[in-house]
């Protein structure tokens, strides 16, 4: 992996932990400058909602076009279909700097009519969400792209495949509905409840506590390697302090969450070392790129 | 009527046209791309519109070969679009037969929140086995179930933004669009929409279809002022009328064959490619409208036209060019807005919602040569009054419906 990436992680709304829209704003503007790879927005901070991840990550993006955004979302109340598209459609916007913390939880209303209404794994529904994105975000290459006007074909619809997932909590036919030329990153949080052997399968990337590796890390990213026969999974290492960053050797990157509002996050980026920015956030994380998208 | 006209941009991928795409200077994949939306949007704010409109479906349309199809998801190009400006309206296509109204009853009100007052949700049914497939059904609900669906789904989602202490946009919820044509549509329309899109191709009708919704929304209590009707309309346009109608013949020609036949194929629910082209579509293969799978707005279009003109199969895919079925005006600027001033005086229609032929180059003469010929006129505004979708369409903040007692019936 390469250089250690930084994420700056809050929530936007008006509740008191979280930070306004225009600090969100300000936040964004100070990442831009420091070479922050990647803002990530929590769904939730406390018991109270926030603003739409994917909404504020989307709008932000509109003004910050230098930095990355990881979403959270949980798996309740979002079918599928319906996020991969959502996350889809921010990482072409960005040039590839988007992705999503995907959360364990429940079903949504229009999946869960239609499923195993005795199906209540949440690391199960974990595991197959996270298959159905990650195949959907392969079922439209961006090389099916023609755009050919003398021979009037838009697409090469033989490169489009539809993915048909069957499982036990969802059924997802495909293919998605616009083309992908990198794919987004799909990051669990600590083990998702999911066990880091089904993390390792799949994910991208993990967000652990700093706590949690020190002596252990060796343990996890053996893990993360040999069980889910993936080296290539970026291990992020969650702070609360800029000082901390930098301290683990084995971390990939370092999700930093300080504790406080926006004058607390200003002032943690503001102590951090400026970096380039790398805008496409799979290159920023270390992760393997297509190199179809120039950054 | 309100006294100057309503204008939303349907910026509809490359255009309208089933050949839009293809026509010489034009990017034929720049829909692929969100700045094509941004870009669009800049233009309409700088021209005053009350909104950009973002047709929608969770679903890749099966005509992807020969058509551009929409990609990118509309709240998160709406909410782009919000970044980068400050007035215009914001409607986004969203499905009421695959999302789950607590999760788009908060989505939607955040980005209206985000985008300070300026969101409209247009609120549709999905039809289509593709689009079921990606949501674990063999094929598309009923039509009535769809409809009884989407009714109690709209007022549950309305009475949560209603109910929102916290991060309330200044418009204080979003605006409520709807486009069915069918029966059940209308009656949807009646009862939950502020805005109405319709598709209407004769003033008579269009009229009659206004003053239905208006009367209809009465009965149920509605002020009949708080329900604009905005018919589609596709533009060609050219500084001449002959120039207008050479771009037109060039885009029938450069409309990709088969796809003109797919789309009308799906629009009347069996195959034309077995049908000979210069002859008529025989009267027994066409069902009543009522009966009609798919959307039966578009249907009753095409049966429209077939029941008046009678035109062989080659005529109809000609008259469609791939459009679907929204009317086609061509003309110069000043002839344009002499039908735009007929119809709106004569209360077909509070305004339009405007599909460009090609986009953007359709959208740029539109702005730049059909809008200040409204000015001059009277018929348009100079300058935006307000800052809100609201504001823009001279919409109040009417109460909510309680929803107490309505269930949401979900297909299976």
């Amino acid at each position: 992996m390469s250089a250690q990436a930084v994420i700056v992680e809050f929530a936007v709304g008006e509740q008191p932990a979280q930070v306004s829209l225009a600090e969100a704003e300000a936040i964004a503007t100070a990442a831009e400058t420091w070479g922050i790879a990647a803002i990530r927005l929590l769904d939730r901070a406390g018991d109270l909602p926030a603003l739409d991840p994917s909404v504020v990550a989307a709008h932000l993006a509109g003004r910050h076009p230098g930095i990355g955004w990881l979403v959270d979302a949980p798996t309740t109340h979002n079918a599928p279909y319906n996020l991969a598209r959502r996350i889809a459609s921010i990482n072409r916007a960005t040039a590839a700097g988007a992705g999503v913390t995907l959360l364990a939880g429940l079903g949504d209303e229009v999946s869960d009519a239609v499923t195993d209404r005795d199906a209540t794994d949440a690391a199960q529904r974990w595991f197959e969400y996270a298959e159905i994105l990650t195949r959907l975000w392969d079922s439209f290459p961006a090389a099916a792209l023609l755009g050919d006007q003398q021979r009037a074909v838009v697409v090469d619809d033989a490169l489009i495949r539809p993915i048909d997932f069957t499982g036990r909590y969802y059924r997802v036919a495909g293919p998605l509905d616009g083309p992908v030329h990198e794919r987004p990153v799909l990051v669990a949080a600590q083990s998702s409840g999911v066990g880091w052997a089904g993390v390792a399968a799949v994910a991208d990337a993990v967000i652990v506590d700093i706590a949690e590796l020190g002596p252990r890390t060796t343990q996890l990213l053996d893990t993360l390697s040999s069980r889910g026969g993936r080296d290539d999974v970026a291990v992020l290492a969650r702070v609360t302090e800029a000082g901390a960053v930098g301290d683990d050797p084995d971390a990939d990157g370092y999700v930093l969450a300080p504790a406080g509002g926006a004058t607390e996050i200003l002032r943690a980026i503001e102590a951090l070392e400026v970096t380039p920015s790398v805008r496409n956030l799979r290159a920023a994380l270390g992760l393997p790129v297509s190199g179809r998208v120039s950054a | 009527m309100s006294a100057r006209l309503h204008l939303n941009v349907n910026i509809l991928n490359a255009g309208v046209f089933g050949g839009s795409w293809r026509l010489p200077g034009t990017d034929p994949l720049a829909s692929y791309g969100v700045e094509h939306y941004t870009a669009i949007a800049e233009k309409a704010e700088a021209a005053a519109l009350d909104a950009v409109f973002l047709a929608d479906g969770p679903v890749l349309d099966p005509s992807i070969r020969h058509r551009p199809g929409n990609s990118l998801e509309p709240t998160t190009v709406l909410a782009r679009v919000a970044a980068r400006t400050e007035r215009i309206g914001l409607i986004g296509t969203l499905s009421s037969s695959y999302n789950d109204p607590t999760e788009i009853a908060r989505r939607l009100g955040d980005l209206d929140y985000v985008s300070g007052g300026r969101f409209g949700w247009n609120v549709v049914t999905t039809a289509g086995p593709h689009a079921a497939r990606n949501f674990g059904r063999v094929d598309e609900p009923d039509h009535a179930l769809r409809y009884r669906r989407a009714s109690a789904f709209v007022e549950q989602v309305v009475s949560q933004w209603a109910g929102r202490e916290h991060l309330r946009s200044p418009q204080g919820r979003p605006v409520v669009v709807q486009a069915g044509g069918s029966t059940d549509g209308k009656r949807l329309a009646a009862r939950v929409a502020e805005v109405v899109f319709s598709a209407e191709q004769d003033i008579d009708k269009a009229r009659a279809f206004r003053r239905e919704i208006r009367d209809t929304a009465a009965s149920f209590g509605r002020d009949p002022g708080e329900v604009v009707v905005l018919p589609g309309l596709s533009t060609v346009l050219g500084s001449t009328e002959a120039e207008a109608r050479q771009r037109r013949e060039l885009l029938d020609e450069l409309l990709p064959d088969a796809y003109a036949r797919q789309r009308l194929s799906g629009q009347l629910g069996f195959s034309v490619d077995e049908l000979p082209d210069d002859e008529p579509i025989p009267a027994h293969l066409l069902a009543h409208p009522d009966q009609a799978g798919g959307s039966q707005t578009f249907y009753r279009v095409v049966r429209d036209i077939i029941d008046r003109e009678n035109p062989t199969v080659r005529q109809l895919l000609k008259r469609l060019s791939g459009g679907g079925g929204h009317r086609i005006v061509v003309g110069t600027p000043e002839q344009v807005a002499d039908d735009v001033e007929r119809w709106f005086l004569a209360g077909a229609a509070d305004g339009f919602n405007v599909m460009p032929d090609v986009l953007p180059s359709g959208f740029d003469d539109f702005v730049d040569h059909l809008v200040p010929e409204l000015r001059r006129r009277g018929l348009f505004r100079t300058e935006y009054e307000g800052t809100t979708l609201r504001s823009h369409l001279g919409l109040g903040l009417p109460d909510a419906r309680s929803t107490v007692g309505e269930s949401l019936v979900s297909a299976r």
